[in-house]
């Protein structure tokens, strides 16, 4: 595992540049409390009232929005939201997508028919109005996005994983661990999962960009929270202030294109990544 | 649900650590609230009120916390749950322009007579028999000097007990393009601004120009005579279908589809229609369409929304030379504004068969759906596709017809996209603009062609408190905190300067019936700080506590 | 040969599917916290109209019953009358339907053609500068929002250079007569353009990665290294030989895309006024419209499952190497 991440780095510039960009984004979340100037959700007052739509200065790096709020601070606070959906849903996806494709294609049978057929039930539901409904039925809150990509996404990775280990079940090591009286816990956890590992971190890593993007779109159509700032919440934020007709590019701008640099930092370490495991595209 | 189990949880432990004080320290910390607003989609400005409000208020010593949740939660809670353990502390709210808001008794008796108390629009739980007192007897009192003295008191009365914390008087923002209309020819209504009948009738179309194209934020929902559904659909019934009196520009009742009116008695009222009218069917409008126009509604189960406007008619009878008499079951004040001039006049030959093929069916005639809708008003429906929009024509036959030759209303779902489309000349009318006032004011300065009139909104927003609960049954704590909310700062920084400060339910636009002066008074935390130490609330480690000997529960 | 009962089985599972969904939906709503007659409070709001509107929208009957009756009239294809609008949930969504078939439609055959040539031409132009600087870009373009490309390009293009209309399906006033008369009016597809490119810009990545990867797997196989020994030129290889076998991967995907595109052009439809299904949706959700976001989440499933149905199929037939079993 370490050694083909190493193997990305080396090889591969694409992984190399999506890495960098999440390292990035993670030094900002982990320094965010330091490189803000401001609490993203005060609203700040000027000698002449409230400090609305104030262009960008030295107090505010990059201006404030209708509300009077620090748009560099929320900016920066933006990208722990991001990263603590994105790597959670990653999470979810692998770990759900790996359980049930490993369990699945080793037992087979009926419990295989089991789960193939919630895997119908969760490919069956539409995603992006399935989130607004659980927003809906939850509360606002960013871990709706989380729990629908947990809940709706794992299929994917799993009908993979249980394919490979279908493959993986019938080679001889597998057989001689049988043999010699492993249990069948051993044999999955021990044999055949370290195997479908890096299928399980290709899936996570598509999950990343799916989640970021998922939440920006349900705050946007009004389902997210208000109390906590995401880039989606800026963007929303902005659209409903009006800042298109207030021309305050730098207030919708660069939510956006921390979104897309975020995502495409997964699409290019999922790409990398995909190349070392199928080389045969590449060479 | 995270809330709720968040909420059982910080509870659980507040119940546990309050156990803990009341046996400990003989004053009890005030528990931390929140304060329920509508998302910010909904209204920008609100939105920002409630995070300054609760700010504000925090430096007194409370702990509160904005919560925006969308409208169908947050009336839940607030109206339905109003009686429950774990109800509502604050909560934002307004009310909105309507023509019949330009009487007041609307708002004097249904927002604050202790009868809607548990059930009606009494949600705060207000309850004071002497300010009942005067309610109903605004009521009654058909001499409009004598009222005036009483809306007066009824004003002061409920600014004494601190009802609600009033915030402003929105300014109304209507534009209209002027290289498409004649400048000046549209008509300003007292409380609802140029959004109104007499400028759809009045406005002159130039340069070629035939159409009023408007906009709505919302979506229809029904164009029914019998159903009061969505903000907006009013707008269409209003001038699809006639009624007898209309609410002129200066926000009295006038005659309309009534020639005139003659009260006989107190609670007797001759009305004579106006003769030659006709339907947009072609047939003539008689006493007889009349008459079952206001019966039908009697009929509760079948038209419910518009019963409580009929429910004070005992009777109806034709006199003859197209006169109606109105036997009332008690004299009432607004009888004209609320009743004559809120029903809509429907014609018998094709409403009643369709009502009575409805009867038993279960379903009512709110679910009527019609490819014909046949008024008598001045303007006829043509289409409607849903979503997107609806058009009129001129009935040129109508008694007072319009100047332009199409109405049309674009459903256009955010205010970006209708601004955008005001701009470029798609809608040429701004007729629901819940923006930002400041971009709205930038673009009549780019844009050089632009008619920008601001009204003072008969309506008003608001936060209101829970009377029902300690600590706002202390009439001292509700001051406190209504009076540490700086206005000026409401006005101009939640509301950009677009509004006007409110001291009462009765809007200024109601230049007759709003008290002088109602909306002078001091305001800043430190005053109510004052007020609080005065009644014996003391602030430990920065958070308030109740005066001694006061608990959280009785 | 494909097995005639597998299919029946397939179909069955998808009705199974839609049942389960149809019951999570039902619950996830009646569970859900706020009520749906918080729309009719206004101050002359009485008890008794709130016990009308209780008794007419079903609130009285227990959940149980409230669930048969449901599925019951569900089944009889009556998804019930809308809280707000006072219509037939079947009529409204019958009425956004079309508009959002066009849009969906429009947009992914814009963006497969585009995807399809341009994953081709990158196959053929493998690690040349070109497409080390066209991949970035494509997987750029499918990170960015929706939304906020819609938004930029409404600024742009709309409110700016004043190109294309911001919204809707027609100018104020158009009256579209029929359904028909609209889908043929260039009027329509006039205001349809910018949505659905801003969507295809969203959509094209798929297919295009999709095409080139599966372009320079066929490239390597057998055939096509002998149709290069016989000395064919590379261009024709890739268009008689390669790209027949790289599309099949590509329709399949298309298939799927039109079930899932439906469910995600939600903002797209908010940004640009559009009046289809996902705006409903949304509508009905935020106002706790219970039947008729019921009757559009229950339609946006099927279409998606009818999808996948589909999808399965098309492998079914156009795929000899697969067989139906072995697949499932």
């Amino acid at each position: 595992m370490i050694k083909e991440l190493y193997k990305i780095f080396r090889e591969n510039n694409y992984a190399t540049v999506g890495v960098g960009i999440y390292i990035f984004f993670i030094i900002i979340a982990i320094f965010a409390d330091l490189i803000a100037t401001n609490d993203p959700l005060r609203i700040n007052f000027s000698s002449s009232g409230l400090a609305r739509n104030l262009p960008p200065s030295l107090e505010y790096f990059l201006g404030t929005t209708s509300n009077g709020r620090d748009i560099f601070s929320q900016l920066i606070y933006g990208s722990r939201n991001a990263l603590a959906v994105g790597l959670s849903a990653a999470l979810a996806v692998a770990i759900l997508g790996t359980i049930v494709g490993l369990i699945s294609g080793f037992y087979g049978g009926w419990i295989d028919n089991l789960i193939m057929r919630l895997a119908d039930i969760a490919l069956g539901l539409p995603f992006l109005p399935f989130v607004i409904v659980l927003a809906a039925f939850l509360g606002p809150s960013s871990w709706n996005v989380v729990i629908a990509i947990g809940l709706l996404l794992w299929p994917n990775a799993g009908r993979i994983i249980r394919s490979q280990v279908l493959t993986l079940r019938e080679r001889g090591y597998i057989e001689s661990a049988k043999v010699s009286g492993c249990s069948n816990f051993r044999i999955i956890f021990m044999h055949i999962a370290p195997n479908i590992l890096p299928l399980s971190f290709l899936y996570g890593s598509i999950a990343i960009g799916w989640a970021i993007l998922t939440e920006a779109s349900v705050s946007f159509l009004g389902f997210g929270p208000s109390d906590v700032i995401s880039w989606g919440y800026m963007l929303q934020d902005a659209y409903s202030s009006q800042a298109l007709s207030l021309k305050a590019y730098i207030w919708f701008i660069p939510p956006g294109i921390c979104i897309v640099l975020m995502v495409v930092a997964g699409f290019f370490i999922s790409r990398g990544y995909e190349e070392i495991l199928f080389p045969k595209i590449k060479k | 649900m995270y809330k709720k189990l968040s909420a059982v949880l910080v509870g659980f432990i507040s119940s546990l650590l309050l156990s803990f004080f009341v046996s400990s320290a003989s004053a009890e910390e005030i528990r931390s609230m929140k304060l329920w607003a509508r998302e910010q989609a909904a209204g920008p400005a609100p939105h920002t009120a409630a995070l300054i409000i609760a700010q504000t208020l925090n430096e007194l010593g409370l702990d509160i916390s904005v919560n925006a949740v969308p409208w169908p939660q947050m009336a839940d809670q607030v109206w339905y749950k109003r009686l429950d353990e774990d109800t509502w502390d604050l909560t934002m709210w307004q009310m909105v322009s309507r023509p019949e808001r330009s009487d007041p008794d609307e708002f004097t008796y249904n927002l604050f007579h202790s009868s809607t108390a548990d059930k009606g629009y009494n949600f705060i739980g207000y309850v004071d028999p002497a300010f009942d007192a005067l309610a109903e007897k605004q009521r009654v009192t058909m001499d409009p000097a004598a009222r005036k003295v009483l809306i007066d008191k009824a004003q002061q009365h409920l600014a004494d007990a601190a009802a609600n914390a009033y915030l402003v008087h929105p300014l109304l923002n209507f534009a209209y393009d002027n290289s498409q209309f004649k400048d000046g020819s549209a008509v300003e209504q007292a409380g609802l601004g140029i959004k109104n009948i007499w400028t759809y009738l009045g406005i002159e179309p130039i340069n070629g120009n035939q159409d009023l194209v408007a906009q709505s934020l919302d979506e229809i929902q029904a164009i029914n005579p019998f159903f009061i559904s969505g903000g907006t659909d009013s707008w269409i019934t209003e001038i699809v279908w006639d009624r007898l009196l209309r609410i002129g520009p200066d926000g009295t009742p006038q005659p309309w589809a009534a020639e005139s009116f003659n009260w006989v008695n107190e609670q007797t009222i001759d009305v004579t229609l106006r003769a030659g009218m006709s339907w947009h069917d072609g047939k003539p409008v008689t006493v007889d369409d009349v008459i079952f126009s206001f019966e039908a509604p009697m009929n509760a189960e079948m038209v419910p929304m518009y019963s409580p406007f009929v429910k004070n008619i005992e009777s109806m009878e034709s006199k003859g030379n197209n006169v109606v008499r109105f036997n009332l079951k008690s004299s009432n004040a607004a009888f004209l504004t609320s009743s004559l001039a809120k029903i809509n006049l429907v014609p018998k030959h094709y409403y009643e068969p369709i009502l009575q093929a409805l009867e038993g069916t279960g379903n009512n005639a709110e679910t009527i759906i019609e490819e014909k809708r046949i008024g008598s008003g001045p303007f006829k429906f043509v289409d409607w596709r849903q979503r997107e929009q609806v058009i009129l024509e001129r009935n040129s036959d109508h008694f007072n017809p319009p100047k332009i030759s199409r109405w049309i209303m674009k459903e256009i779902p955010n205010v970006e996209a209708s601004l955008g489309q005001f701009r470029k000349g798609e809608v040429n009318f701004l007729t629901d603009y819940k923006g930002d006032p400041a971009v709205l004011a930038n673009i009549v300065e780019e844009d050089g062609d632009i008619t920008l009139v601001k009204s003072i909104d008969v309506g008003f927003q608001y936060m209101a408190m829970n009377h029902r609960r300690a600590p706002f049954d202390d009439v001292n704590f509700r001051r406190a905190v209504s009076l540490a909310i700086d206005r000026d700062v409401m006005v101009n920084a939640a509301w950009a300067g677009n509004a006007v400060k409110a001291g009462s339910h009765v809007s200024p636009a109601l230049t007759y019936y709003h008290k002088d002066g109602i909306t002078e008074y001091e305001t800043g935390v430190e005053l109510a700080k004052k007020i609080l130490a005065d009644a014996g609330y003391t602030v430990k480690n920065g958070r308030l506590h109740y005066p001694e000997g006061v608990a959280e529960k009785h | 040969m494909f097995d005639f009962w597998s299919i029946i089985r397939r179909f069955l599972y998808m009705i199974f599917v839609l049942w389960v969904v149809a019951t999570i939906i039902f619950f996830m709503f009646r569970l859900m916290p706020g009520s749906p007659l918080t729309a009719f409070i206004g101050t002359t709001f009485t008890d008794e109209q709130h016990d009308l509107l209780v008794k007419r929208f079903g609130l009285d009957k227990s959940l149980f019953e409230q669930y048969t009756l449901f599925l019951f009239n569900t089944l009889k294809g009556d998804f019930g009358l809308s809280f707000t609008y006072n219509k037939p949930v079947i009529d409204m969504i019958v009425e956004a339907l079309p508009n959002s078939i066009i849009l969906t439609l429009f947009s992914l055959i814009i963006a497969y053609i585009f995807g399809v040539i341009a994953g081709a031409y990158l196959a053929w132009k493998r690690d040349t500068l070109i497409e080390g600087i066209s991949i970035p870009i494509v997987l750029t373009t499918r990170s960015a929002p929706e939304f906020w490309l819609g938004m930029i390009a409404l600024a742009f293009f709309s409110f700016q250079l004043d190109i294309f209309p911001s919204g809707g399906t027609s100018a104020a006033g158009v009256i579209y007569e029929t359904t028909l008369s609209k889908l043929t009016s260039l009027h329509f597809y006039y205001h349809l353009i910018l949505p659905s490119l801003v969507l295809a810009l969203y959509l094209q990545g798929l297919p295009l990665l999709l095409m080139r990867s599966n372009m320079l797997e066929v490239m390597q196989e057998d055939f096509v290294t002998m149709s290069k020994m016989k000395g064919l030129s590379s261009w024709r290889i890739v268009i008689y030989h390669a790209a027949r076998n790289a599309l099949l991967p590509v329709a399949t995907a298309f298939t799927l895309g039109v079930g899932f595109a439906f469910g995600g052009n939600v903002v797209i439809e908010t940004v640009f006024s559009w009046p289809g299904l996902g705006r409903l949706l949304v509508f009905a959700v935020s106002s706790s419209d219970y039947p008729l976001a019921q009757g559009a989440f229950i339609f946006l499933t099927a279409i998606l499952i009818i999808m996948n149905f589909l999808a399965d199929l098309m492998y079914l037939f156009l795929d000899p190497r697969v067989s139906y079993k072995t697949k499932n």
